[in-house]
């Protein structure tokens, strides 16, 4: 559906309001005063749940629709109210009995927005803030609460202007994508962007699947019986797939998608008879991934390494990566060890195609142009039987974001180096030194986690001629800092522990700028570690000490420059080696 | 787009051997490095590692291997016209112009000579460019001594004290580096940078006593070694806080450096 659809779309839901009103006119109704008292009536009922014996109603909030146990206050509107924030508004004391997260300042909120847009010369930002607060907020919750209010009215009033509400909402949107496609995306979508949705039967998405499948790989969490990191569990990890039936979406991967991007292991050069050979790309097809918004939104962390940091792009990530899109799935509301609300990974618009699997049908939401041939009624044509036609019969479809998970996490606010350096100090992390056994499979779990060693193979003893691959690492690893000469510069898992846990909340953060941590919240750590330590509460730890007086000095308070100086250890050195002794196994090397 | 992982084939042009343990190759290689800056050499039948180059000159650059460990048995195979792999120039180099006109000191720790001695060389060749150069090079004992024959022609020139740890021999005075920073004349310099290399050990207490002698945390230099598995800000390795050792490092003044947390 396009722009024009919408409008449409939004004057035919207009209809039934007008007809409403017509009928309701002074000038031909018998009593207009009756219908003043039905609606107060039927405001009452649906708004306040009046004279409905289970006391179920629309309750116009977005916290009660994005809240598990369905009350007010909740996450949403916190998020609301720092939005609201960032552009210097707070509500004043006439809305004193709305909360923020009301739909009536939501949509004031809106309008302030448009305001601003039309008022700045440059408005980008605020068609941008626009944007961003249709899609996190109001259509995150309207459309669940219009059809509320449409399930609970007795009168065409109501339903007539819940109707128009959403259609409005969803119009909004089409305009606002319209106005910014060319300024993100620049000539290729000068072209009105479609989206659309469908309701497919799986038997029909194996048919579009086979169909995608000469253009790309497409990989998706499977189950691998027997195989899990317990005995006789199953190992549930990314694979390439063939059919619907194989994806498994009612819990979450062990492994990250990163795999398929970023390979466990990679041949990168041959080395054949004095010269060194770049290693082909082993598959010119698309890569296609089924992916939650965690995982997808862990791919940008990658990027900053792989694309980005050292201002030059590694190939054999690269090559790869321009090849992946995303089918973004639908989570059912986060499991029991993650925490990507705290992350704010909880949502994304970096996906072509997404999907709800609802029993034995998908929805399927097409996002990106260039997949629509595939949905297209030609193509249905071709491959599908009269009666399983593709048919865009859920249009309204729009994927839906995780707002709350049973974990939440306060995230460490290491304000200066002395913080840094206090909390690097803490004797907290020598707990791990007898916990942590150094496997690195919570980095093998990871979304996140880049690092590398290369290796080199020689093919026989009586030649030079081999290959030099490359393989994930683990900065648990006790070898991970070792030199070729063998020396060490962290040498517990205390050390190793607090060198990750600050990477992924801090350090991360500090090189790239921005909002983003490198820790999505997906919680597959916690649940591979054999030592059950939770990096979850390792964040919550760090945090809690920081909060304490222990680590609670200001810069103010540090030592004068020489005494610091002579206290701290510059290069974090084992004093046992001895005094200028020189590890015997060292080498030059920088 | 450019491969930067890709290694390329150089010629070695000759083998010396330094020590018992340390061998200095010269390849051939028309780079442009500056002072301080490394290469990833593929060792073969081993992989890639960082060497500092510790000599250059019109199409060549020079590395100074130690045989043990890992490495022994790769860099043992290599002989003069045998094919090294290897990518770089890398990293950041010593501020040479923020030197220049001014007292210099190196401290170096054994092997913490050869990523200096390109760096000493210069001011060798120049004397006029600097108002004094003084030295202190610590080696394990005798045997451990590299360059000799720089080492002669440095202390004819500037001020050098070779040291040997705990053992005795003509020529080299005896005891740390850290015993021989007091005789240097810093009260005398009007303005000055001190060069200090070696192993994180040695680095460590020099600073100190550095500091104990009143120089300024800011006169201080240090280049740093880490494991590296690319060099190019991908693999991890050298990551310190937010900090690449191969992209912002190996060189760091000593302000920066203390603060870096390992």
């Amino acid at each position: 559906m396009n722009a024009r659809s919408f409008y449409l779309d939004l004057m035919e839901r207009r209809e039934a309001l007008y007809h409403y009103l017509d009928q309701i006119d002074e000038r031909k109704a018998p009593d207009p005063e009756a219908a003043i008292t039905d609606l107060a009536a039927d405001y009452a009922k649906i708004f306040l749940a009046a004279g409905i014996s289970q006391g179920s109603a629309a309750f116009p909030f977005e916290s009660v629709y994005t809240s598990p146990d369905r009350i007010i206050m909740q996450d949403a509107w916190e998020t609301v109210r720092k939005r609201y924030e960032s552009v210097g508004l707070i509500r004043n004391g006439e809305a004193s009995g709305l909360f923020e997260d009301h739909i009536a300042l939501e949509l004031e909120f809106m309008a302030f927005l448009c305001e601003e847009s039309r008022r700045d010369p440059d408005c980008s930002d605020w068609l941008i803030k626009q944007r961003e607060f249709l899609r996190d907020h109001l259509l995150n919750w309207v459309p669940a609460f219009t059809a509320d209010v449409k399930r609970y009215a007795d009168t065409a009033f109501y339903k007539g202007i819940a109707n128009i509400t959403e259609g409005f909402l969803r119009f909004d949107r089409e305009i606002l994508e319209g106005i910014n496609a060319p300024l993100d995306e620049g000539i290729e979508n000068q072209k009105e962007v479609g989206e659309t949705a469908f309701s497919l039967t799986t038997a029909n998405m194996d048919q579009i699947l086979q169909e995608l499948k000469k253009e790309y790989r497409i990989f998706a969490p499977k189950r691998y019986e027997k195989r899990g990191a317990k005995s006789s569990t199953d190992l549930i990890r990314y694979g390439e797939i063939h059919s619907v039936r194989e994806i498994v979406h009612e819990i979450q991967s062990d492994f990250s998608p990163k795999e398929i991007y970023y390979p466990i292991t990679q041949t990168m050069i041959r080395f054949q008879e004095n010269q060194s050979i770049e290693e082909p790309a082993s598959d010119s097809r698309g890569v296609l991934i089924f992916a939650r918004p965690c995982d997808i939104n862990g791919i940008r962390r990658l990027d900053n390494i792989f694309l980005e940091n050292g201002g030059h792009g590694d190939i054999y990530y690269e090559r790869l990566r321009d090849k992946v899109r995303f089918v973004m799935m639908e989570c059912g509301g986060g499991w029991d060890d993650c925490f990507c609300v705290s992350m704010e990974t909880n949502k994304t618009e970096d996906y072509s195609l997404a999907v709800r699997f609802d029993q034995e049908n998908l929805i399927v939401f097409v996002k990106d142009q260039a997949f629509e041939p595939y949905f297209s009624e030609e193509k249905s044509k071709e491959f599908m039987d009269e009666n399983r036609k593709v048919a865009p019969e859920n249009a309204d479809f729009m994927p839906q974001f995780v707002t709350t998970n049973k974990k939440k996490v306060r995230l460490p606010k290491i304000q200066n180096h002395q913080q840094l350096k206090e909390v690097s100090d803490l004797e907290f992390w020598k707990e791990f030194d007898e916990q942590c056994i150094g496997c690195g499979g919570c980095s093998a779990v990871c979304g996140t986690c880049s690092c590398f060693d290369t290796v080199d193979i020689i093919y026989d003893e009586t030649s030079s001629d081999g290959e030099r691959r490359r393989v994930w690492s683990s900065c648990m690893l006790d070898t991970y800092t070792m030199t070729a000469g063998g020396s060490r510069f962290r040498k517990t898992p205390g050390a190793n522990m607090r060198f990750k846990a600050l990477h992924k909340v801090y350090d991360y953060n500090l090189r790239f700028g921005g909002d983003e941590h490198m820790c999505v919240g997906c919680g597959r750590c916690d649940k591979r570690c054999p030592k059950e330590i939770s990096f979850f509460d390792i964040i919550c730890r760090l945090s809690e000490e920081l909060e304490s007086t222990a680590c609670n000095t200001t810069a103010t308070e540090v030592p004068g420059n020489s005494i610091a100086a002579v206290d701290e250890p510059a290069i974090r050195a084992d004093i046992s080696e001895g005094l200028g002794a020189e590890n015997p196994n060292r080498k030059v090397e920088r | 787009m450019k491969n930067i992982m890709m290694p390329e084939p150089h010629e070695i042009l000759s083998v010396l051997k330094e020590t018992q343990a340390e061998y200095t190759f010269r390849v051939a290689c028309d780079a442009e490095t500056q002072h301080g800056q490394f290469f990833m050499l593929s060792i073969p039948k081993i992989g890639e590692a960082p060497i500092s180059v510790s000599g250059k000159g019109p199409g060549y650059v020079e590395f100074t291997i130690r045989k043990v460990g890992r490495l022994t048995e790769g860099v043992f195979g290599l002989k003069t016209g045998d094919t090294l792999f290897m990518r770089g120039p890398y990293g950041n180099a010593f501020p040479v112009e923020q030197f220049e006109n001014k007292n210099l000191v190196f401290i170096t720790g054994g092997t913490g000579l050869a990523p200096v001695r390109t760096l000493i060389n210069h001011f060798y060749d120049r004397p006029e460019i600097c108002k004094s150069v003084h030295l202190i090079s610590g080696f394990k004992d005798v045997d451990a001594v590299l360059f000799t024959d720089d080492i002669r022609r440095f202390k004819e020139k500037f001020h050098m004290t070779a040291t040997l740890d705990n053992t005795t021999a003509p020529g080299f005075e005896t005891g740390l580096v850290t015993e021989h920073i007091k005789k240097i004349p810093f009260a005398s310099f009007d303005d000055f940078n001190v060069v200090v290399v070696g192993p994180p050990v040695m680095m460590h207490f020099a600073a100190r006593e550095l500091i104990a002698n009143r120089v300024d945390e800011s006169k201080i230099w240090v280049s740093f070694e880490r494991k590296m598995s690319c060099a190019v800000g991908k693999c991890g390795h050298c990551k310190i806080n937010e900090t690449y050792v191969c992209l912002e490092g190996p060189v760091f003044n000593y302000v920066k450096a203390k603060e870096l947390l390992d």
